[in-house]
């Protein structure tokens, strides 16, 4: 009796326990998956994915102490604990294949490098930011099967002015950039194996919703397609007392109709996605499909099936005409699916395009294998502004930039001073090139940046596999502000999801713009040269060595060559032929008893001038052998 | 009388119990001994392409197609290790992206939707391949990259390239001989980390490879012996290149015929390509293993022993099911009324701070130890003049 009672109790609190905890679970969050479809002039179309988790977990500025994230729902666990782990704060990878071109398709929702590009600012209590940084790299690497594992000192760096934190951050923080890390691999390749492990990520996954989309097939069948994860902290309402964390899973296309249909435009769902969609995802709050019909007044098509609403929206010069698809009020049950089908009349005319105000390329220049050249054109194409912009360039230590040559003018020859220069020189094997510069391009004109470098010779075994192919130097980075939102395809916002983009107003538009790769041939060696070198070394010894060898260890003895010509040409024949004449001679002259007297030497040396050849006659071992006889 | 036929009656019930009850515990010791046969309690495979470049396609093909045959028979992906060299799939040579056929007339598209690729391009190097088998991986590997195998743990371990007598060439740039992968092997049996190996290799001169093992519970299945080429399937016009091996293209034909509750053995493995079709002669070592290749089911290897309990049940997610979520500050462990200030985005473009903060920057530093030398140094020189 007296021990049921301690036992009752706990069990009673047990309970409670139980109960509390069951119903306080987890923090809220909601999960948001939205579609952007839009028809470019030069006849591609842009399929934009944006899945947005929202989570009220407040973990920026924690005040000391590890922040901890537990109880996931619809986050992902495995990137949330690699980014409880590594103690980021703020975080953003893309894997690109594939250049977007700005001067035919404007300004992408998220710019991204082709290949692999990673930048993440960690939390400032964190102490050793480059262990952190090393950690993060092979955890992503495991993740997402990517070699982002090759990420270390030698193409990472901290740009001070180019990447600023997009997320919440606090004053200091934001002007101390010694916990950003920014890295790229531009050899890196994109294929369904990077697909898969990031669309396992989404609460739904492929089974439902818009991610059903995804076929690899297609998805990679395209002109430009970037995969990027975008993990930052956010208001958590207008009031912005508390944070919240924000995961953008982004997924941007660019397919090719024209080129395939022989310049016919017509582009569907069912064509390029391979399958329809079939109904929202359940977890979702928000499930939406954005079609872009502002161009249907001037090259027309229709659109299949009825849009549930068309917005339009207008601001800073950002016009357009969206035909809403609600995932949650269409009629899936009457419709058997939804399959967005885009009908053009007429084929596309590739008549001249209106580029974007300020766009950038850039190539390598020079020849030779010792020195070359970068140079930058950016194009400022309005007609009065002028624009302040921030150009970031990265290049690995074996590209050894010369800072004097640096030369900034426009192509009508007018020296651009810039306002700024910073520049970190790289080290051998250590630390890559940063060039950031900030100058004011001239309204209406081109500026050229121009530098040269040097090729450093490599060491035989940091040589890839396929050191022909060449080596990577990764895209500029262009960072500036804009006040017009009329080139972006989605102006960009710092709330959550495409419709604070698209709908909500702003006055400021920070883009980033990147360049081309560039592909160098650094002084490589011949590879097959160390074969070639012993195949060669061992011949020449071989012949001289043997030659040598011969010639000082064979004793030459003096012949009596009046015998040995008798019989004229045929003994001449036979001389030269007959082996088999020296040996029969050799034979009858040999006696039994007289053999053992022979110096082994002498029919050994007989035998090898008969095998190789030589037409040296020797006396007979009978003579030497009593010559012999005579010495002694 | 009666208590007699009553004992009788309770005795008879008695053994037929007894008779059901044994034969019942026979039937569950049969289930049971049968999941204990074969000795394995769970399955790996390391798979490895070691070849670069376009040429090589039917390498790549290779592996995938045993990639596709082992994942489809039950070895899921955090088991396998698939290691390929180069990407086809994706390659702008491929007129078909993301796509691997091992068959001209695309009939089975290995690459398929769900691949997973543990270590590619410049990762598959001897190195990382002994490293992954042995174990001895830096800390810092992610769990997708290790294998993580115990001694009740069978291993398929699949290598295809470019080979020769005693060596395997990996990406051109370095070889692996047979002498080393033997010790590895010894390595994981020293160290516990399987319980029987099935190597298989599809390269010139293949079975030179096996040749060096001695650790136990290995088998060796080399699709040529020493001094035959491995020959190649057939060329696809598109491609430009032969696209599968022979010997891996009937092994996949093969396969595709076993499924996860099969009966095949390995008898069945070892005769799946025969001279006439392979032009080569596949050779087999099992002298190494202790059981009978002739009781061993391929999917020991190949498929996988899982634990899987099947659930009728029925889950339907509600829209917005966010009754059993906290928010705000009713949640446990937030600090209520403790940040109450406002936050901030940061400033996208703050070059006017940057450029203040590099105009003020000429400052000299003075480190300790040169302020005590120079003093010191002034000090002697003044005592030196003075006396």
């Amino acid at each position: 009796m007296a021990e049921r009672g301690p036992t009752l109790l706990f069990s009673v609190f047990f309970c409670l326990l139980c109960y509390v905890f069951h119903t306080v679970a987890s923090t809220k969050d909601e999960y948001s998956e939205e579609l952007l479809i839009i028809p470019f002039r030069s006849g591609q179309v842009y399929s934009h994915f944006e899945f947005t988790t929202l989570w009220d977990v407040d973990f920026a500025q924690g005040g000391g102490g590890r922040y901890k994230l537990q109880h996931f729902r619809l986050f992902p666990r495995a990137l949330g604990q690699v980014m409880t782990e590594y103690r980021v704060q703020e975080m953003h990878l893309t894997l690109t294949q594939g250049m977007w071109q700005q001067d035919k398709w404007g300004y992408p929702v998220t710019s991204a490098a082709p290949g692999a590009e990673l930048w993440a600012w960690f939390q400032q209590e964190v102490d050793d930011v480059d262990q952190a940084w090393f950690g993060l790299t092979n955890a992503l690497s495991g993740l997402f099967c990517a070699s982002l594992n090759f990420i270390d000192s030698t193409s990472t760096a901290t740009p001070h002015l180019s990447f600023r934190p997009q997320g919440l951050a606090e004053g200091l923080f934001s002007t101390k950039p010694s916990h950003l890390q920014y890295a790229t691999l531009p050899r890196e390749n994109v294929c369904t194996e990077n697909l898969t492990p990031w669309k396992k990520l989404l609460p739904c996954s492929t089974r439902t919703g818009l991610a059903a989309l995804f076929h690899a097939g297609q998805l990679y069948n395209t002109q430009y397609s970037s995969l990027g994860v975008h993990l930052r902290p956010v208001c958590r309402n207008d009031s912005c007392r508390d944070a919240s964390l924000e995961l953008r899973q982004v997924l941007s296309t660019v397919a090719d109709p024209p080129a395939t249909l022989n310049g016919k435009q017509d582009w569907s769902m069912k064509r390029y996605f391979s399958r329809s969609l079939s109904g929202p995802c359940p977890m979702a709050v928000t499930s939406r499909v954005y079609v872009d019909v502002t161009t249907n007044q001037t090259s027309s098509f229709t659109l299949k099936p009825e849009p549930t609403e068309l917005k339009l929206t207008n601001y800073q010069g950002y016009n357009r005409k969206l035909a809403v698809y609600d995932l949650w009020s269409f009629p899936f049950h009457k419709e058997h699916g939804l399959n967005v089908d885009m009908k053009w009349k007429k084929e596309v005319s590739y008549k001249e395009l209106f580029p974007p105000r300020l766009y950038v390329h850039r190539f390598v220049t020079g020849y030779g294998q010792e020195h070359g050249g970068i140079m930058s054109l950016l194009y400022n194409r309005h007609p009065y502004l002028e624009q302040q912009i921030i150009y970031m360039e990265l290049l690995p230590w074996f590209t050894r930039m010369y800072l004097h040559t640096l030369k900034v003018e426009t192509t009508e020859g007018n020296l651009v001073q810039p306002l700024l220069t910073r520049y970190t020189p790289g080290r051998d094997r250590q630390n890559p090139y940063l060039l950031e510069i900030v100058l004011t391009l001239p309204p209406d004109s081109t500026t050229r940046i121009s530098f040269s470098f040097e090729r450093a010779f490599l060491k035989w075994t940091e040589y890839p596999p396929d050191a022909n192919h060449g080596f990577y130097i990764s895209s500029a980075v262009l960072t500036t502000i804009l006040r017009q939102a009329d080139n972006f395809t989605v102006p960009p916002h710092m709330g959550s999801g495409l419709q604070s983009g698209l709908f909500h107003s702003s006055t400021e538009f920070p883009l980033r713009l990147h360049t081309e790769t560039l592909l160098i041939s650094l002084p490589t060696p011949d590879f097959s040269m160390p074969y070639n070198v012993i195949c060669l070394t061992c011949t020449v010894i071989a012949i001289a060595f043997g030659s040598l060898h011969n010639l000082t260890t064979r004793r030459f003895q003096y012949t009596d060559l009046k015998k040995a010509n008798s019989g004229g040409m045929r003994a001449w024949l036979a001389q030269l032929f007959g082996r088999g004449k020296h040996a029969t001679s050799e034979d009858k002259l040999r006696e039994p008893g007289k053999e053992s007297e022979d110096p082994g030497e002498e029919s050994e040396t007989s035998e090898e001038n008969d095998y190789i050849g030589e037409q040296r006659e020797l006396v007979t071992p009978r003579v030497r052998a009593e010559s012999d006889k005579k010495d002694r | 009388m009666a208590a007699h036929s009553g004992r009788n009656w309770a005795g008879l019930m008695f053994l037929c119990l007894l008779f059901v009850s044994v034969a019942a515990s026979s039937n569950v010791e049969d289930q049971v001994g049968g999941f204990f046969k074969s000795g394995h309690t769970n399955n790996w495979a390391v798979l490895v392409c070691t070849s670069r470049f376009w040429f090589n396609y039917r390498h790549i093909a290779n592996t995938l197609s045993v990639y596709r045959s082992v994942k489809r028979l039950g070895i899921p992906d955090s088991q396998i290790i698939l290691m390929l060299a180069d990407d086809m799939a994706c390659n702008p040579r491929n007129p078909r992206p993301a796509t691997v056929f091992n068959n001209a007339n695309q009939h089975i598209n290995v690459y398929g939707d769900n691949v997973e690729v543990d270590y590619r391009g410049y990762e598959v190097t001897v190195e990382n391949f002994i490293r992954v088998l042995t174990g001895r991986l830096p800390p810092s590997t992610p769990r997708s990259k290790r294998l993580l195998t115990d001694d009740r743990s069978n291993v398929l371990v699949y290598m295809t390239g470019h080979g020769g007598e005693g060596f395997l060439k990996f990406q051109d740039a370095e070889e692996i001989s047979n002498v080393e992968l033997a010790d590895a092997f010894q390595q994981m049996w020293q160290k516990n980390r399987y319980h029987e190996i099935l190597f298989m290799i599809d390269t010139c001169q293949a079975v030179s490879m096996y040749h060096k093992f001695y650790s136990p519970n290995v088998i060796g299945i080399g699709s040529a012996q020493v001094g035959e080429d491995s020959l190649s399937h057939h060329v696809d016009p598109s491609i430009g290149v032969y696209i599968i091996d022979r010997y891996t293209y009937y092994l996949l034909e093969f396969l595709e015929t076993v499924t996860p509750d099969s009966k095949k053995t390995l008898a069945d493995l070892f005769r799946v390509c025969p001279k006439r079709v392979c032009v080569s002669t596949p050779g087999v070592r099992t002298d190494l293993f202790t059981r009978d290749p002739n009781t061993v089911l391929i999917t020991d290897f190949f498929g996988s022993v899982r634990n899987v309990e099947i659930t009728t049940e029925t889950i339907t997610l509600k829209r917005n099911d966010t009754a059993q979520l906290c928010s705000g500050s009713s949640c446990p462990g937030s600090r209520r009324g403790k940040r109450r200030k406002k936050l901030a985005y940061a400033n996208q473009f703050p070059v006017e701070a940057a450029y203040e903060e590099e105009v003020t920057k000429p400052q000299w530093h003075f480190p300790m130890y040169f302020v005590a030398a120079l003093s010191v140094f002034f000090i002697t020189v003044v005592s030196a003049f003075r006396i």
